[in-house]
């Protein structure tokens, strides 16, 4: 029970206490006895607070559009966003336009599937955000095997691209679909394999141990393990496919790569979910490699973990400013020729250092 | 070749593809941060117009003479003389239809009393076509250093010579001229009615057998602006334009 639950269960409380006092008024206690009892005051504790968490995830991933497309705008010597203050508000009004757009299913496509893909996409972005713990008291859970859990949500979506841009019968996302999946086996193995070095330190796969474990030994885990940290960051990119590793989008060869079909309210919320997927590939580098939410008690934990989020999503928007889009056999050679070896020997440091019991 | 091919193989190495785009987009980032953006919030804030911008055609109504220059000119053939009223006075001015207009500015050209100028202005958007086709009285722009359009023109007997900017439009001697055959002339002076600057006279040149006058026009070259008025208007095809040479 952490801070979350019991500013939440106050407020459900107080709901139920009303909601029961209108039902005593009308005299049928039974009933407001039934709304004021422990179950479901608990379902309700347990409904809100999944929706305070979506929506403070929902909304970080805004900002992160914001910032990227401000920050682009700056690059290129434009003002970026417009509408609202500093523009902030941008983007609420293009998903407001989106939302109003006609929905149109080509006649051609697999109707299951081509509907599924994003759901799937969505969904799993979505569950994602409930695992992303924010501090120790703005956590949804902390379950013992959280990191395990993430990542195997994680690459559930090339499947959701795959499956997507097939059912959509268009040569441009049949090839943007495969290159997901051509993407997928060159940059899982080192991005796990990084992991794994912090799990070996740490002994845990609690998000939550792994904060503790750096908050007590007063270092980021980053620093021992520079070379995790970089592959992490760079095989992180592949897997929520941005530029330089885009392939499956490619626009300037593939139209608009897997999702060219998609259009209106799917198109945006299949946007929406790549943002929801780069906030947590960016806050997993935070919590594995830089500290997660430990900083100097001046401000709140749950703001030094987004300020640290923001500034390495800000190396993402560099990064994406200046590269150029690789290849598939480059990304391929990247994977198993660089990435690889370097994760490897991550894992010797992190096994060295787990011996000599520098770390406890 | 050698130097290009070493050049390639540098810029494939981590430096060329990794480190210096990246710290020149950070470079650029910071910089164009601290100064504001170069982008103009255009309804809010607009740049100077320079002067002699060119924008739409504007009228100046008192110095039109209903020559049709523009008319014949307008390569879009936007441009159409109406009739107003005009302090009792009916009168033909150019009325323009912006929605066609290219504002390339041959009109204001070759007007040859500027009553057709440009004016340096440029948001024209209206919510009909109808709101696109200016009359006279919504063309007129008040007259200013700029918005003529003065053209120094060479004659061809010059282009070779050496000698530039010497002619302005409204001078003597650089226009073609109109000519009378005399054999087709029947005398009808109808050239003199339809000559907007006077400068046709009908002048008496002998006596036929009947003992009625002939009569045959005179051109005056300093009034002329060759119009080719007479030429178009002539029922006999008697007046050809002599070119300048």
């Amino acid at each position: 029970m952490n801070g979350l639950y019991e500013f939440v269960q106050g407020i459900s409380v107080w709901l139920m206490n009303m909601v029961g006092w209108i039902f005593d008024w009308i005299t049928l206690h039974d009933v407001a006895n039934w709304f004021r009892s422990a179950g479901v005051v608990q379902l309700l504790t347990n409904l809100l607070a999944a929706l305070v968490v979506f929506i403070v995830g929902f909304l970080i991933s805004i900002t992160l559009i914001w910032q990227e497309r401000k920050v682009l705008g700056r690059l290129m010597d434009r003002r970026g966003t417009q509408v609202g203050v500093l523009g902030l508000f941008q983007n609420f009004a293009d998903g407001l336009k989106t939302f109003i757009k006609e929905i149109i299913i080509p006649t051609e496509v697999d109707e299951w599937v081509y509907n599924a893909a994003p759901v799937i996409l969505i969904g799993g972005s979505a569950l994602m955000i409930g695992l992303i713990p924010l501090s120790d008291a703005f956590a949804l859970t902390n379950l013992s095997t959280g990191l395990l859990l993430i990542f195997a949500i994680f690459s559930i979506a090339p499947f959701a691209i795959l499956i997507g841009g097939w059912a959509s019968n268009n040569k441009y996302t049949v090839m943007g679909g495969m290159r997901a999946a051509a993407q997928l086996i060159s940059y899982e193995v080192p991005l796990l394999l990084s992991v794994v070095s912090v799990i070996i330190l740490v002994g845990s796969f609690s998000i939550g141990d792994i904060v503790h474990f750096q908050e007590n030994n007063g270092i980021w885990l980053g620093i021992p393990l520079f070379l995790g940290l970089l592959v992490f960051l760079i095989s992180a990119i592949a897997e929520v496919e941005r530029i330089p590793f885009d392939l499956p989008e490619a626009e300037a060869e593939l139209v608009e790569g897997w999702m060219t079909e998609y259009g209106g309210m799917r198109f945006g919320l299949i946007l929406l979910s790549e943002y929801i997927r780069g906030y947590v590939a960016c806050s997993l580098l935070v919590l594995l490699f830089l500290g997660g939410w430990s900083g100097p008690s001046f401000i709140w934990p749950e703001i030094w973990f987004i300020i640290k989020v923001m500034l390495v999503f800000l190396i993402w928007i560099f990064i994406r400013g200046a590269l150029v889009r690789v290849t598939t056999k480059q990304i391929l050679s990247i994977g198993w020729t660089k990435l690889l070896p370097l994760a490897l020997v991550n894992i010797g440091i992190a096994v060295a250092l787990k011996m000599s019991g520098v770390f406890h | 070749m050698g130097a290009k091919q070493a050049r390639k193989e540098r810029n494939l190495k981590p430096k060329g593809v990794l480190l210096r785009p990246l710290s020149v987009v950070i470079r650029e980032t910071v910089k164009h941060t601290i100064h504001s953006p170069n982008t103009v919030l255009y309804p809010w804030e607009r740049l100077v117009i320079a002067d002699g911008y060119r924008g739409r055609p504007g009228l100046v109504m008192d110095r039109c003479i209903q020559c049709y220059i523009c008319v014949k000119i307008c390569p879009t053939r936007c441009i159409e003389l109406v009739e107003i009223e005009l302090e009792g006075k009916k009168l033909k001015r150019p009325q323009i239809n912006l929605g066609r207009c290219m504002m390339c500015g041959y009109c204001a050209e070759y007007c040859p009393k500027n009553a057709l100028i440009m004016a340096p202005e440029y948001e024209l958007a209206g919510y009909t076509r109808q709101d696109l086709i200016y009359d006279p009285f919504k063309l007129v722009y008040e007259a200013r250093e700029g918005c003529e359009v003065n053209v120094i023109e060479v004659k061809p007997s010059e282009l070779h010579s050496g000698i530039v900017g010497t002619n302005v439009k409204t001078g003597k001697g650089i226009r073609d001229t109109p000519e009378v055959e005399d054999k087709k002339c029947i005398g009808c002076s109808k050239c003199e009615k339809v000559c907007p600057t006077n400068a046709v006279e009908m002048i008496q040149t002998g006596v036929n057998e009947k003992g009625r006058p002939i009569k045959r026009p005179k051109f005056d070259e300093e009034k002329c602006v060759s119009c080719e008025q007479c030429l178009d208007n002539c029922p006999k095809d008697a007046i050809k334009m002599k070119e300048v040479k």
